[in-house]
C-alpha cells in the first residue's frame, strides 16, 4: 500500500482515505443542521406569536420587515428547512459520514474501491451546498415552494427568481454526488469484504448503508431527472409541468412531477432510515451483550423494506387526483410494509431480553430510536389507509409523522453513532455525563415537539400557514403551538450541550483505547483508534459473526464476554458442543 | 378534531378511533417490552445467549407481523375500501339524488371561484350564480363540486366535511359531501400555493332548503343583471363532466 500523503492539502482537504472524507461530511452536515434547525426555530416562533417581532435576531435578518417574519420569509424558511435537513444534513451525516467511516472498516479494508471517485463524490456535495448558501443571497429570497417543489408554483409562475432555481440545481448536484457515493458503497461491499466476510457475517450497519446506497443508485436518478425537467420549465420556458390557463396550449402535467418527486421520495424516508436500522440493530446487541436476535430475519426484514420501498410511493398522493383503483394497490402495499417493519422491532426488542444492558451513552440513544421510531411507525397507520389520511394529508399530522420518523430517528441514531464511534473516528473519548444529559433532554423534548404537531394536525390544523389562526376553527390552538414552540426552543438549546461536549473532547477528551466498548467487530478489535492511513496492517481473517457475546464457554476460557470477528473459539472450549455461527 | 358536519364523517371519525386503539396498543407493548428489558435486565443480570435463530425464537416476531397484517392492516384496509367505494367516491349515487347541488369551483392564487348552474341547470349562461370565497348550501342533500385551478395546485380542504381533494390546473378533480347540520364551516386550502396560501380561506354556508332556494333565486338574479357577454374572463365555467 501507498504511503502516508504529505502534504497538508492532500492530508486533510483533498484526500481519498475515506475516513477524512468521513469527517469532511461530517463537519459539513453538522454545519448545515445547525442552519436548518435555526431555520425551525424561527418557523416554531413563527406559529407561537404570528407575525411578533422576532427577538435577537429580528431586526438583523428581518430588517425589512420591521423586525418580523414576512409570509413571504415564512415560506422560504420551511421550504429551506426542509431542504437542508433531509439533502444536506441527514444524508451527509448519515450516509456521507458514517457510510464513509465504516463502510471500509467494518468489512475489512484498506479504503473504498474507488477512493478517487469518494473525493469527487465530496467535492460534488460541497458545489451542492455552495449553491444552497447562494440561494440564500438571491433577489426575492432563496427556494420557497416547499421541500416537495411541486410545480407549478415551483415554476415561474409561482417562484420567480434566483433563490428557487438555485435550490433546483443544487439538487441535481447533491444528486451527482450522492450517486457517485452509491456506486462506490455497492462496490466497495461487494468485492472488498476481507476473507470470510461473507454477506451473512456483515455487522448490521452494512448491511444499512448497502441497502442504502442501492436505493440511492435506483431513486436518485428520478430525481435528478425531475429536477432537470423542472431547470428546463424554469429557464428555458419548457412546459413539461405547467398546465391551466397559463400554460395552455400544449400544456404539461403537474402531477407527473408528483410521480417522479414521490417515486423518489417514498425510497428516500428509507435510504435514510435503513443505516439508522442498522446501526441500532448492531448496537442494541453490543451493549445487551447478546447476540442479534434471529440477525437472519432482520436482514431479511431490511431487503424486504427495501423491496417494497419502491412500490408505495403512491400514498403520497391518495388526494391528488389518482385513480382510486391504482390508490387501492398502494394502499394495500403500503399497509404491507408492517410485517418487516414488526419483524425489525420484536427482534430489537427480543435482543434486549435477558441481556445484561450496559447503558452507554449510544446505547441510550439507540434506545431512544427505537422508541421514536415506534411513534413514526404507529402514526403512520392513519395515512397508508386512504380514508383516514384524506383527512389528515397536508396536517401537521403528517408533519408529526414524518418528523418522528425521518428526523428523529435519524437524528438519535446519528447520534448513537456519533458517540459510539467517536473515539474510532478521533481518538478521544466524549464525556459521557454531557452525553447523559444530552440524552434525556433530546428524547423528552423531542417526543414532545412532534408529538405537539400529531395533535395540531389531528385537530385540524394545516401545514405551512403562516398564520394558522386566521382560521376560526385553529383558534383553540394557538396555546398548544405555543407549548410546541418551547419545547423546541429548549430542545434548540439542548442541543449546545452536545457542542460543547464535542469540542471539549476533540481538544482534551480521554484517549481512547483500541476497543473501549469491548465489542467484536473489526474496526474495534483489529485497528488502533483511530487507525492509520489504510486502516489494517494485514487485512484480517474473519470467522465469525459480528455478535459474538455472552457465550458462557468463552467466559470460562477468556474471562470475557465477547469474541471478535477473528478469533478462532479457545482450544480448550472448543472440545464441547459448541457450534459455531 | 374539528366539529363534524357532516352525514358520513363518523365514518372516517370511527376508523381513526379504532386504528388510535391499534396504535396505542402497539405502543404500549413496545414500551412494556422495552423499559421492563431495560428494568430487570441491565448490567447486574446475566445475558442469555440466545441468538434467536431456532425455529421457536422466530414465532414471536413472525405472530406479532401475522396479527398486524391481518387484525390491524386487514380491518383498515377493508373498511377504508368500504367507506371509499360505497361513499366518497360513490358519484353515481350523489348525481342520481333529484335534489343534489352541483357546483363548479375554480381556485386561484388566492381565493376559490364558484359557480352554480342557476335555474337552467347549465354552466356558463347568464343566470350561473357566481361567488367568491362564500359558498351556500342546503342541508341533507348531496354537494357535488367539481374543482380546477388557474395557476398552482391548490386542496380544497372541508375540515368539518372530513375530505379534501387537490385542486391541480389542466386538471377536473371531483368531491361530493352531504351536510347534516346548519351552521358555517369554514374552507381551507391545504397545499402550499404562494405566499398568501395562509389566507386562502371560504365559507361553505349549510342552510335550511327554504333559505338556500331564497338565497339561490336573488344571487342568481343579481348575477344576471352582472352579466357581461364580453368579458369572457368571467365566463370560466365549463360542462359539467
Ligand atoms: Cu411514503
Ligand atoms: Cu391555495
Amino acid at each position: 500500500m501507498t504511503s502516508t500523503p504529505g502534504s497538508f492539502l492532500a492530508k486533510y482537504i483533498f484526500s481519498t482515505d475515506h475516513k477524512v472524507i468521513a469527517k469532511q461530511f461530517l463537519w459539513v452536515g453538522f454545519a448545515f443542521l445547525l442552519l436548518g434547525g435555526t431555520l425551525a426555530m424561527l418557523m416554531r416562533w413563527q406559529w407561537a406569536y404570528p407575525g411578533a417581532r422576532v427577538p435577537l435576531v429580528g431586526d438583523l435578518l428581518f430588517s425589512h420587515s420591521g423586525g418580523s417574519i414576512s409570509p413571504a420569509t415564512y415560506t422560504a424558511l420551511f421550504t429551506m428547512h426542509g431542504l437542508i435537513m433531509v439533502f444536506w444534513a441527514i444524508t451527509p451525516i448519515l450516509i456521507g459520514a458514517f457510510g464513509n467511516f465504516c463502510i471500509p472498516l467494518l468489512i475489512g479494508a484498506r479504503d473504498m474501491v474507488f477512493p478517487k471517485l469518494n473525493l469527487f463524490s465530496f467535492w460534488t456535495f460541497a458545489l451542492s451546498g455552495v449553491l444552497v448558501v447562494a440561494a440564500f443571497f438571491a433577489q426575492l429570497g432563496p427556494a420557497a415552494a416547499g421541500w416537495t417543489t411541486y410545480p407549478p408554483l415551483s415554476t415561474n409562475i409561482g417562484t420567480p427568481g434566483w433563490g428557487q432555481t438555485l435550490m433546483v440545481a443544487a439538487l441535481f448536484v447533491t444528486g451527482a454526488s450522492t450517486i457517485m457515493g452509491a456506486v462506490n458503497y455497492i462496490t466497495t461491499i461487494i468485492v472488498l469484504r476481507a476473507p470470510g466476510m461473507t454477506y451473512l457475517r456483515m455487522p448490521l450497519t452494512v448491511w444499512g448503508l448497502w441497502l442504502t446506497s442501492i436505493l440511492n443508485a435506483l431513486f436518485v436518478p428520478v430525481l435528478a431527472s425531475a429536477g432537470l425537467l423542472l431547470l428546463l420549465d424554469r429557464l428555458l420556458g419548457t412546459r413539461f409541468f405547467i398546465a391551466g390557463a397559463l400554460g395552455a396550449p400544449g400544456a404539461g402535467d403537474p402531477v407527473m412531477f408528483q410521480h417522479l418527486f414521490w417515486i423518489f421520495g417514498h425510497p428516500e424516508v428509507y435510504i435514510l432510515i435503513l443505516p439508522a436500522w442498522g446501526i441500532v440493530g448492531d448496537l442494541l446487541s453490543f451493549f445487551a451483550r447478546k447476540p442479534a436476535y434471529w440477525y437472519r430475519g432482520t436482514v431479511l426484514a431490511m431487503v424486504l423494506v427495501t423491496l417494497l420501498s419502491g412500490l408505495v410511493y403512491g400514498h403520497h398522493m391518495y388526494i391528488a387526483g389518482i385513480s382510486p383503483l391504482l390508490g387501492l394497490g398502494f394502499e394495500a402495499l403500503t399497509l404491507s410494509i408492517s410485517v418487516p417493519a414488526v419483524i425489525l422491532f420484536a427482534n430489537w426488542l427480543s435482543t434486549l431480553w435477558r441481556g445484561s444492558i450496559r447503558f452507554t451513552v449510544p446505547m441510550l440513544f439507540a434506545l431512544g430510536t427505537v422508541f421514536v421510531f415506534g411513534f413514526g411507525g404507529v402514526t403512520g397507520l392513519l395515512l397508508g389507509t386512504i380514508s383516514t389520511d384524506v383527512v389528515l394529508h397536508d396536517t401537521l399530522y403528517v408533519v408529526g409523522h414524518f418528523h418522528f420518523t425521518m428526523a428523529a430517528a435519524t437524528f438519535l441514531a446519528s447520534l448513537a453513532a456519533i458517540y459510539f464511534w467517536f473515539p474510532k473516528m478521533f481518538g478521544r473519548t466524549l464525556d459521557t455525563r454531557l452525553g447523559v444529559i444530552h440524552f434525556i433532554g433530546s428524547l423528552v423534548l423531542i417526543t414532545l415537539v412532534f408529538g405537539g404537531m400529531l395533535i395540531a394536525g389531528y385537530s385540524g390544523q394545516q401545514r405551512r400557514l403562516f398564520d394558522p389562526f386566521q382560521y376560526t376553527f385553529l383558534r383553540h390552538l394557538a396555546p398548544l403551538n405555543r407549548f410546541t414552540s418551547y419545547f423546541a426552543f429548549a430542545l434548540g438549546a439542548t442541543q449546545l450541550v452536545f457542542v460543547v461536549n464535542l469540542v471539549r473532547s476533540l481538544a482534551f477528551g480521554q484517549r481512547a483505547e483500541a476497543n473501549p466498548w469491548e465489542v467484536s467487530t473489526l474496526e474495534w478489535t483489529c485497528a488502533p483508534s483511530p487507525p492509520p492511513h489504510h486502516n489494517y496492517e494485514t487485512i484480517p481473517t474473519v470467522v465469525r459473526g459480528p455478535h459474538e457475546f455472552s457465550d458462557p464457554r468463552v467466559k470460562v476460557a477468556l474471562g470475557r464476554d465477547w469474541l471478535s470477528q477473528t478469533e478462532e473459539f479457545p482450544a480448550q472450549a472448543a472440545s464441547g458442543e459448541f457450534r459455531p455461527s | 378534531m374539528p366539529f363534524d358536519a357532516s352525514l358520513d364523517g363518523h365514518r372516517i371519525d370511527r376508523l381513526v378511533h379504532v386504528s388510535l386503539v391499534f396504535m396505542i396498543v402497539l405502543l404500549a407493548v413496545m414500551i412494556g417490552w422495552m423499559v421492563y428489558a431495560c428494568l430487570r435486565h441491565g448490567r447486574r443480570h446475566a445475558a442469555t445467549c440466545d441468538d434467536g435463530n431456532s425455529h421457536r425464537a422466530k414465532i414471536l416476531p413472525l405472530g406479532i407481523a401475522g396479527f398486524v397484517l391481518f387484525i390491524v392492516d386487514g380491518n383498515l384496509l377493508m373498511n377504508s375500501t368500504h367507506d371509499m367505494e360505497q361513499i366518497f367516491w360513490n358519484f353515481p349515487r350523489a348525481e342520481a339524488h333529484p335534489e343534489a347541488v352541483r357546483i363548479e369551483v375554480n381556485a386561484h392564487q388566492w381565493a376559490w371561484d364558484a359557480r352554480y348552474p342557476g335555474a337552467d341547470g347549465k354552466f356558463n349562461t347568464a343566470d350561473d350564480i357566481v361567488v367568491l370565497n362564500d359558498l351556500r348550501v342546503p342541508v341533507n342533500v348531496p354537494i357535488l363540486f367539481e374543482l380546477s385551478s388557474v395557476d398552482v395546485i391548490h386542496s380544497f380542504y372541508l375540515p368539518s366535511f372530513r375530505t379534501k381533494i387537490d385542486v391541480v390546473p389542466g386538471q377536473l378533480s371531483k368531491l361530493w359531501v352531504q351536510a347534516q347540520k346548519t351552521g358555517e364551516y369554514e374552507i381551507g386550502c391545504a397545499q402550499h400555493c404562494g405566499v398568501n396560501h395562509y389566507k386562502m380561506r371560504g365559507l361553505l354556508t349549510v342552510l335550511p332548503h327554504e333559505e338556500f332556494r331564497d338565497w339561490a333565486q336573488e344571487a342568481s338574479a343579481q348575477s344576471a343583471r352582472a352579466y357581461d357577454l364580453a368579458d369572457r374572463t368571467a365566463h370560466w365555467g365549463w360542462d359539467w363532466k
